[in-house]
């Protein structure tokens, strides 16, 4: 087969390649399973070749009537696809089928996209690493010994590896936009409530969102645009509409920009520092206000998440008892022992672990000693960011401490795995957009990614700001390509 | 001396078109597991939806129960693991109730009281079991149906006391329309719990529960039980160790051990994440008061002013059907009399023939025309019970089967006067004893009037006409 290069292009030039016919449906699902066949990341749990390849034949009678059509793209394990298996990466779920589609996946099936497949993840959404999936860990493609950062480790290795044009991840802590810093993917948790949580299988009702992860700016301000919306299913969406694609290229000379001092304390790796002040002086002289701010609590994300987040999750994961769905284990003498067992086996150690701190932090007096305490810390927090706002348009900073790093090194620490969230985490705790953009490379050739946050609903800014950067830095952002360029 | 100390606690089904966290029919009757949705089934990635209509609901309770309202209410999760629960947590109200201090009033050897409500919460109902031999089944139609769970503060004294609440309860929430509260059927559920402490003393003794109980007389043949037991340990130097749980058979009339409570469940409650905060507004609390129907204390009153007599208010109040037809038509015709025939004549009816009150074949139009004859005493009772019961079996006019039963009257002044001299002539005696004031003459005078024309002279026309005749 004559190998073709049509994933590294954006939606736009692909969109006019398919509407002249240049290129079919088909052309760009054959090149991803081509390049799937090549490529050794373990980005997937479960492809959908045969159904992809059907799709793409009937998608070739039909007019080309959005953007986004008889384009290829790729789902995190944990958002509900009909009649395609869905595992959260767990032993747990390794043989559901749902037998429906999340809100967002039937939007983007609404538009024609062709799902190509399930993309591995930490288990239940749970890690920053890809390495707690029961489907083996996700390598990041910069460097086959690193990790690609996680949750939505096999999206973010996916789309930066050209295997698909986007991805859907989602995000409760970071899990979108880790991953996309760490694998040079433009990646955006939106506002909650933004996007429909139908079908997504919770983990942190309260912070969990599905995102949109895309190699360009633009691609990803599109790919919200056909997933956003309020939804009967899911109560907390709301009623917002916008058209992203609005702010891509506006001025950005009137942009007030705050930076909080915690985001650029010592604990954050000093090349990503370096970057991230590059981008801050570069905007100073394009004329945005760019101000160092104090925002207070910041610094309580982890336990806030710990108590809040795992609270949350430990009664999520409730349901999975051996009784209805999933596994159930085959030997027990009672009903105590059915549970024990199946939730022993079924589970991998860091989401029993979680579910272990969890289910501590609600019992008895711990609820009032921990959780109802959080909640009154989550909304200081809160009240922070929206101070800042009222002031600022746009909050920066670093999206992680650091960058990519070699795989198994947080495996004996449980507290460490807890760390690499901890500038992102405030983020899904009060509720905000947030993105992370490719802003450069260490001298190792690691990507660093550009945290950007905005108040409610205003993902606009986000897009502007963002877009701005992208061409100005003009980044070469695909991993294929990186040995050539060293060269 | 030892007093009881007891509170009851009940949950009660709604009868919403829909469940409370989704949209499947709020049937339980259907075929096992076929109204159910993704959500009843606890599937994976679903969310909870709110019926608005169960939030209703259970305001117009809250209302009715005189509670203070929680404006700004959320959910929360309670946590636990049981094969019914297909969540691993119930959707309820553990911070905010809907409503809460509020009270009820009885009436205790005809002195009020009130008896107070600690709190009235919305929540979902889990799965039926199904133990059979090879195994436990499980029947989603029920899980997800609307409850609200109602608990009474620890205030009532005796077992009558908490047959009386419990009564007037049922009664209150079969008026709002919001559940059939049959015990029977499981759509209201008691369990009481009790303890015995002395008099005149703040502290409470140890208390024991009593689950699940058939109906509302066994709660109080349950609680004198446990009354009884309790007091016989305690009297005898004995203690209440332990909270127990307990469940009364009434086979034997006792209560029985299930089990020892434990230091309180740990149910890990948290606010439910996927449902916002519900704000009630000022103007929606009035709407819903405005709309509650009158409650059975008021109709009481109002059917004691209208000289019904106590019997007859009880069994109306007693079927809420009965009661809106007689609101209805106690306007439209005499009350007194409609009273007497709808509490008679046409309930008997309607046991027999095992339908109820809108189900009958006369017309309403005839009922209040029948109604008002008799009132007018066109009929005697004798007629009027025989034209009664063939427009009940048969239904027809009024006029029509006065005519088919050879029940038209004789209102004809001449004829009758004619008629009314020649008995006044052929009966000295009673004509003398009426005049010395004896009432019975006259009753036999009238008497031999119905005699003579077979019962169709107009009664009261008749007693005109005769009084006159006597007083000559």
């Amino acid at each position: 087969m004559k190998k073709t290069n049509y994933l590294e292009k954006s939606f736009k030039e692909l969109n006019e390649l398919l509407k002249n016919k240049v290129i079919t449906p088909t052309d760009l699902v054959e090149e991803a399973f081509a390049r799937i066949e090549e490529s050794d990341l373990n980005a997937f749990i479960t492809l959908d070749k045969e159904n992809a390849l059907k799709e793409a034949k009937e998608l070739e009678n039909m007019e080309v009537d959005n953007v986004l059509f008889g384009l290829p793209i790729a789902i995190k394990d944990n958002i509900t696809t009909k009649d395609l298996r869905t595992t959260c990466a767990s032993h747990m779920l390794e043989n559901f089928m749902p037998i429906y589609d999340a809100t967002a996946v039937e939007k983007l099936k609404a538009k024609h996209m062709i799902i190509i497949g399930k993309t591995n993840m930490d288990e239940f959404a749970m890690g920053s690493t890809g390495e707690t999936s029961y489907f083996g860990n996700i390598l990041n493609p910069w460097n086959k010994k690193l990790v690609p950062g996680g949750s939505s480790s096999g999206s973010a290795a996916s789309v930066s590896a050209r295997i698909v044009t986007s991805a859907l991840g989602s995000d409760t802590g970071g899990s979108i936009r880790q991953p996309a810093s760490f694998c040079g993917i433009v990646g955006l948790k939106p506002t909650y409530g933004r996007v429909s949580r139908h079908g997504l299988i919770a983990f942190g009702s309260s912070l969990d969102q599905i995102g949109p992860m895309t190699k360009t700016v633009e691609d990803n301000a599109i790919l919200l645009n056909a997933i956003s919306g309020v939804d009967e299913n899911d109560y907390t969406s709301k009623d917002v509409t916008d058209d992203f694609t609005t702010y891509l290229g506006k001025d950005i000379k009137d942009l007030k920009i705050a930076v909080p001092t915690y985001f650029m304390s010592e604990q954050v790796n000093e090349t990503v520092r370096e970057k991230v002040l590059e981008v801050i002086h570069h905007l100073m002289k394009q004329g945005c206000v760019v101000e160092e701010v104090n925002i207070p609590y910041l610094e309580y994300a982890i336990p806030l998440y710990q108590i809040i987040g795992l609270g949350e999750a430990s009664s999520n994961l409730a349901r999975y008892d051996g009784v209805k769905y999933g596994y159930k284990a085959p030997n027990y003498d009672s009903l105590e022992d059915m549970y024990e067992k199946t939730r022993s086996a079924g589970f991998g150690e860091e989401v029993k672990r979680r579910i272990m701190i969890g289910t501590f932090m609600l019992s008895g007096e711990n609820a009032n000693q921990y959780y109802h305490k959080a909640l009154k810390v989550r909304e200081m927090l809160t009240d922070g960011f929206r101070k800042t706002f009222e002031k600022y348009d746009l909050i920066i900073g670093p999206t992680n401490t650091n960058v990519a790093y070699p795989l198994g090194q947080k495996g004996d620490d449980a507290l460490k795995s807890f760390y690499d969230d901890i500038l992102t985490i405030p983020v899904n705790m009060a509720g905000l957009p947030a993105m992370s953009l490719p802003i450069g490379f260490t001298e190792e050739h690691l990507p660093i990614g550009l945290h950007i946050i905005a108040s409610y609903f205003n993902e606009g800014k986000i897009y502007t700001l963002a877009s701005y950067l992208e061409k100005y830095l003009n980044l070469s952002l695909d991993p294929n390509k990186k040995e050539e360029e060293t060269c | 001396m030892l007093v009881p100390t007891i509170g009851i606690e009940v949950h009660v089904e709604l009868k919403s078109k829909a469940k409370v966290y989704s949209t499947a029919k709020n049937e339980f009757s259907y075929e096992p597991n076929t109204n159910v949705t993704l959500i009843d089934l606890g599937y994976p990635g679903t969310l909870p939806k709110l019926n608005r209509e169960v939030v209703n609901m259970a305001l117009k309770a809250a209302l009715a129960l005189n509670c203070e309202i929680s404006k700004d209410m959320h959910f929360d999760r309670k946590n636990y693991f049981y094969p019914d629960l297909p969540k691993g947590y119930q959707i309820t109200q553990s911070m905010t109730p809907i409503g809460h201090d509020g009270y009820l009033e009885i009436e205790v050897n005809g002195k009020k009281k009130q008896i107070g409500i600690e709190r009235i919460h919305i929540e979902e109902d889990t799965c039926k079991s199904i133990h059979g031999e090879t195994g436990t089944l499980l029947n989603f139609n029920r899980a997800g149906v609307p409850l609200v769970e109602i608990v009474s503060k620890p205030v009532i004294e005796t077992p009558e006391e908490a047959v009386l609440y419990l009564e007037k309860l049922r009664e209150t929430l079969l008026y709002l329309g919001i559940s059939d509260v049959k015990i029977e059927e499981g759509s209201m559920r008691c369990d009481a719990n009790i303890s015995l402490h002395e008099e005149n003393t703040d502290t409470f003794g140890t208390k024991c529960e009593i689950k699940n109980i058939g109906s509302i007389h066994n709660v109080g043949v349950s609680l004198h039980y446990e009354e009884n037991r309790q007091r016989e340990i305690l009297e005898n130097g004995g203690q209440i160790l332990h909270e127990e749980t307990r469940r009364f058979d009434d086979k034997t009339g006792k209560t029985i051990l299930m089990r020892t409570k434990e230091t309180g469940n740990d149910y890990r409650y948290f606010p439910e994440p996927d449902l916002p905060m519900i704000h009630l507004t000022l103007e929606e609390i009035e709407n819903t008061k405005k709309q509650l129907p009158i409650m059975p204390d008021v109709l009481r009153e109002n059917y004691r002013k209208l000289g019904l007599n106590e019997n007859q208010i009880k069994t109306i109040i007693a079927a809420r059907d009965l009661c809106e037809f007689y609101e209805q038509e106690r306007k439209l015709c005499d009350a007194n009399v409609l009273a007497n025939y709808l509490t008679g004549d046409i309930l008997s009816f309607l046991n027999r023939e095992k339908i109820n009150i809108n189900e009958l074949k006369m017309d309403v139009k005839e009922l209040e025309e029948f109604v008002n004859r008799m009132a007018k005493k066109e009929f005697s009772s004798k007629q009027g019970k025989e034209l009664l019961n063939e427009l009940l079996e048969n239904g027809g006019k009024v006029e029509e089967v006065i005519k088919k039963l050879g029940l038209a009257q004789i209102s004809d002044t001449s004829v009758l006067e004619e008629m009314i001299i020649k008995i006044v002539n052929n009966h000295p005696d009673s004509v003398k004893d009426y005049k010395e004031g004896k009432d019975r003459a006259i009753k036999f005078l009238m008497g031999q009037v119905m005699k003579e024309t077979k019962g169709q002279a107009n009664p009261s026309l008749a007693m005109e006409i005769l009084k006159a005749e006597l007083s000559k």
